[in-house]
């Protein structure tokens, strides 16, 4: 039971007879709210975490790209600048463009056409254009100061001899001639040796600067956005730009890169597993936390119905127990129109049907007392009655009147008969015994002018029969069937399955067709004894065996009557005594 | 009841993945914001200004911005690129509404004229303009620019080298020879102080100045001649005198290739005298040197001329608010902006005489200067000057080297000749 497997949770429930209902419903109730609740919040959670960690993915994977294409762009037009100046050196045409500082008109001239040009490559991220010379000589605006580009890590370690482009990386552009100028924009250097054995420019070098201050911005902006740690990597193990503040790479670290198509320096933003996870991480707690509002609204709503429902049924109980107590005048309260309302309603009816069934007994049962006593008040008489019926008999021995005696012992024995009322149904043999004595008394009456044919085998003699069933029949052919008590009268008692047929049949007056319809008329009027002693014994057949069962009168006027009755073999009860009778514990 | 509860169950459920999708939807606006802040207007304001001017002209938006809301100035310095990112912004038609411009037979045909807007605006008071300024900004008798500052050029010098030298501050009408006899004087090369500096790259609009002031000029004043003018006896001996002083160690050359300014090394009293326009005054004051100005030397029996730099405001014929780049002008014109503008001398004689500028001993040869500047510049005489002075500059500098000016000028107006076709 769950009393045992739900120890923990009985012990915090009010106690109580109801307890198992309600805990068994309470539990019921939270898995059928908890399952689709936290089914559904997981279900939600999953997919929402799984979408925002894959579009934070995907941003993460765009917005490197981005950072990737502007620097591929930048670092794309400062090469092409670079290569542009490179292929104007290289041509004969400007040889004069020598090492030395150009002192002569021709020189001045060629020197004023190339810044020209110089001006003309530059854009508004051009931070600066200089081709330097061996001698230390510059073209290029004149605001450079050429010792101090030894202030740029990078630049020392240009190689003269390389003749490939040599990325200076981002540094403060502060290498101007002015004092007084401040320090300039961030940049991003390009220093390209220019390689032209026994041309004029041979061991120069080109350096094209561009502010970098927007892609500087763009990489802050970028690790604002994402948290995520910003390094770019020359392909000989430089680190050209870090994200200023510190961090320790580990080996779950979300990462995003991307490689410059220009110069194949490495983009590569890191981002702590952590913070990847974090706005899922989010989600997730908000999932969490309105999960456990749900579970704490869904356990307090299970358990407020809980309570109600486990109430109504406790306060069933407690009126059922209130009836069992015998305060039948016990209703309960109908509260709603559901099931446990219905049942409400049908246990207030079944009390009320109870109520009035137990007043009907309670009624019979005084009418019954009375007549018990009325009866016991009568079973006084029949023994003064035989009492005084013996004096006589014995005073007609002594008087010699023999058959005043005789009739007198027969009269008894019927009497006998008919005044014992303690049973109802008697054996046939009784029966017949006591039609035998009625038929002395007419003998005596009458004289021996009738016959009495009797056809019964002694072994149906055992079956009961309602008790002064046939008397009265017997009366009834020597009161209107015989004329002076003369006739035949033959009784037959045969064996049908399951069943005994008796037919009484005499040659007397028979009865008239209107009379034998009346016979079983539903309201007879009372018209002579005849009919009454008919429908009483039919009635009693049907009474004791069942309506199936009973009498059946066939006569034809002036040529006698035929009775015929039908009823079920029984045997007497070995104790005598007939549970259909009430009055079977009389004595 | 069963029902009801389930009911509010799956609502809390519905509640909860509603409050999911919510949390998801906040990140992806965060991730997605900027956009543009309406219906401000933007005029764009191209300068060649850098450092404190250029500091001056953006507050002067910023007040311009403040007095008419809704309305940003985006000042484009351009600094050197500045003819070159005019022209490409002309050609692409995309200019900046408004700019500063003193090339007018350039860029005229760019330009708005402004006749009908000086006519029509009396808060403009053109009146109030010294007479020869406008002088500058019209082509063919149309007004293309309004004035918006002008300098005339003088020479600086540093009175504490002179008392240390024991030499006597130099004083108006004073001469070329006594001013080379004072720079040999002032120079002290174990100091490496000099008399005098010379640009290595100069501007030859600056060296008209001289030039007229020998009697001479770049070019002949119909346009049409160069030969005889530019590489006349008295021309070339005006831009010897520089190299020959160079030769001679009495000044040293600035602003080249691996070299300081001259204003950077006056301020640091490495030169004595320097010759410029009114832009490094303020300078020099903030540096704390003890600056003094005179009017140009003369040569000797010939009367000094100088040269006027103007600075003039234009509306670019694309602009697509005129009206409003109008206003700006006038704006920058008013008084109030003018006083702000120390690097240029007040082009309203009202706000000149309020300040008394003309009676302040420093600002005096200004002054006088403008009223010896009555020489019409070369570029507003020819509309090729531009060609031809690539070959003059270049002869310049290369005499600032040590070649010999006659010859280099004649080489520079052989190849010129071209031009004057």
């Amino acid at each position: 039971m769950n009393h045992r497997r739900h120890g923990p949770l009985r012990r915090w429930l009010p106690a109580g007879a109801y307890r198992s209902i309600r805990t068994k419903l309470l539990v019921c109730f939270l898995i059928v709210t908890l399952i689709p609740l936290l089914s559904l919040g997981a279900l939600s959670y999953y997919q929402s975490a799984r979408t925002v960690n894959s579009q934070f993915g995907r941003y993460g994977e765009n917005a490197v790209a981005q950072l990737q294409q502007q620097s591929d762009s930048m670092l794309g037009r400062m090469k092409q600048m670079s290569q542009t100046i490179y292929s104007y050196l290289l041509d004969p045409a400007h040889a004069d463009l020598g090492s030395n500082p150009p002192v002569s008109y021709g020189e001045i001239m060629e020197k004023n056409d190339f810044e020209s040009v110089l001006r003309s490559l530059a854009n508004d991220q051009t931070a600066g254009i200089y081709i330097i010379t061996p001698s230390g000589y510059y073209y290029g605006e004149n605001n450079l100061d050429v010792g101090k580009l030894a202030g740029i890590l990078a630049w020392k370690s240009v190689p003269v001899t390389n003749s490939g482009p040599s990325w200076l990386g981002f540094y403060m552009q502060n290498h101007a001639i002015s004092a007084s100028e401040q320090a300039g924009p961030a940049v991003l250097g390009l220093a390209v040796p220019i390689r032209n054995p026994g041309g004029a420019q041979d061991g120069s070098t080109i350096l094209i600067e561009e502010d970098a201050r927007e892609l500087l911005r763009m990489f802050r902006q970028f690790e604002e956005d994402t948290k995520a740690h910003l390094t770019i990597q020359a392909p000989d193990g430089r680190t050209v730009y870090e994200s200023s503040e510190s961090f320790t790479p580990r080996d779950n670290d979300i990462i995003w890169d991307k490689t410059l198509s220009v110069n194949h320096w490495k983009i590569e933003a890191r981002l702590p597993a952590k913070a990847f996870y974090q706005s899922s991480g989010v989600i997730r707690s908000n999932t969490l936390i309105v999960a456990v509002w749900s579970c704490l609204l869904a356990f307090g709503l299970a358990y407020l119905f809980t309570s109600r429902f486990t109430g109504r049924i406790r306060a069933l109980k407690e009126s059922m127990q209130k009836v069992s107590f015998g305060k039948l005048d016990t209703r309960v309260p109908v509260e709603g129109r559901d099931e446990l309302g219905s049942l409400d309603i049908s246990f207030n009816r079944m009390v009320s049907g109870v109520q009035s069934l137990v007043q009907e007994v309670e009624r019979s049962e005084r009418l019954k007392k009375e007549a018990e006593l009325k009866a016991f008040h009568y079973q006084i008489n029949p023994h003064l009655l035989f009492n005084t019926l013996n004096s006589i008999q014995w005073k007609a021995r002594l008087e010699g009147a023999e058959e005043i005696r005789r009739m007198l012992y027969h009269l008894t024995m019927v009497l006998e008969g008919n005044l014992d009322i303690s049973q109802e149904l008697v054996t046939l043999e009784r029966e017949l015994r006591m039609i035998g004595h009625f038929l002395k008394i007419q003998e005596i009456r009458y004289g021996a002018v009738f016959q009495y044919k009797l056809d019964c085998e002694e072994t149906l003699k055992r079956f009961v029969i309602p008790r002064m069933t046939l008397q009265p029949l017997f009366e009834n052919i020597f009161f209107h069937g015989f004329t002076d008590g003369a006739g035949v009268i033959e009784l037959r008692v045969l064996e049908q399955g399951e069943e005994l047929l008796l037919e009484l049949k005499d040659n007397g007056a028979g009865i008239s067709e209107e009379k034998l319809a009346q016979l079983f008329a539903p309201n007879p009027e009372p018209r002579g004894r005849g009919g009454l002693g008919v429908r009483n014994a039919d009635q009693k057949f049907k009474l004791h065996f069942g309506p199936r069962y009973g009498l059946t009168v066939r006569s034809i006027k002036g040529e006698g009557t035929s009775i015929l009755i039908r009823w079920p073999k029984k045997e007497e009860h070995p104790d005598g005594e007939r549970k259909q009778l009430e009055s079977a514990d009389r004595r | 009841m069963k029902k009801q509860v389930s009911l509010i169950v799956l609502a809390a459920a519905l509640m909860m993945s509603l409050s999911a999708c919510g949390g998801s939807g906040g990140k992806a606006e965060t991730a997605g914001q900027g956009g543009g802040s309406g219906s401000e207007k933007t005029l764009r304001f191209a300068t060649w200004d850098t450092g404190d001017a250029l500091k001056i002209e953006q507050d002067i938006a910023k007040k311009f911005e403040e007095s008419h809301p809704g309305t940003k100035v985006q000042v484009e310095a351009y600094a050197d690129g500045f003819d070159q990112k005019l022209a490409a912004g002309f050609g692409a038609a995309n200019p900046p509404d408004v700019m500063y411009m003193w090339d007018f037979p350039t860029y005229h045909q760019s330009l708005e004229p402004l006749d009908s807007y000086a006519d029509k605006d009396k808060d403009l008071n053109i009146d109030d303009f010294y007479k020869g300024l406008f002088n500058y900004g019209k082509i063919d008798g149309t007004l293309y620019g309004i004035p918006a500052g002008f300098t005339t050029r003088v020479v600086y010098y540093n009175k504490k080298l002179f008392d240390e030298a024991g030499v006597p501050y130099p004083k108006d009408g004073w001469t070329w020879p006594e001013f080379q006899e004072m720079a040999g004087k002032l120079t002290d090369k174990s100091k490496k102080q000099y008399g005098f500096g010379v640009r290595a790259e100069n501007d030859t609009y600056d060296l008209q100045g001289f030039v007229w002031s020998n009697g001479s000029s770049f070019i002949s004043p119909d346009g049409k001649t160069i030969d005889g003018y530019m590489n006349s006896k008295d021309t070339a001996a005006a831009i010897q005198m520089f190299g020959d002083m160079l030769k001679n160690g009495s000044a040293v050359l600035t602003g080249g290739k691996g070299q300081q300014s001259g204003d950077d090394i006056f301020k640091a009293g490495k030169i004595a005298m320097w010759e410029s326009g009114i832009w490094p005054l303020e300078s020099f004051r903030q540096a704390g040197v003890d600056v003094g100005t005179v009017e140009m030397p003369a040569f000797p029996g010939k009367p000094v001329k100088g040269v006027l730099a103007e600075s003039a405001l234009s509306i670019a014929k694309d602009s697509k608010q005129k009206d409003l780049a109008w206003e700006f002008i006038k704006f920058y014109v008013s008084d109030a902006s003018i006083k702000m503008r120390v690097a240029d001398l007040p082009v309203r004689q009202s706000v000149v005489n309020e300040l008394k500028k003309d009676q302040d001993p420093l600002y005096k040869p200004y002054y006088t200067m403008l009223e010896r500047s009555d020489n019409t510049p070369a570029f507003l005489l020819n509309p090729k000057w531009n060609e031809v002075n690539r070959q003059l500059s270049a002869a310049v500098e290369s005499v600032m080297h040590g070649s010999n000016a006659q010859d280099v000028l004649n080489q520079a107006v052989k190849d010129s000749e071209r031009y004057m076709k």
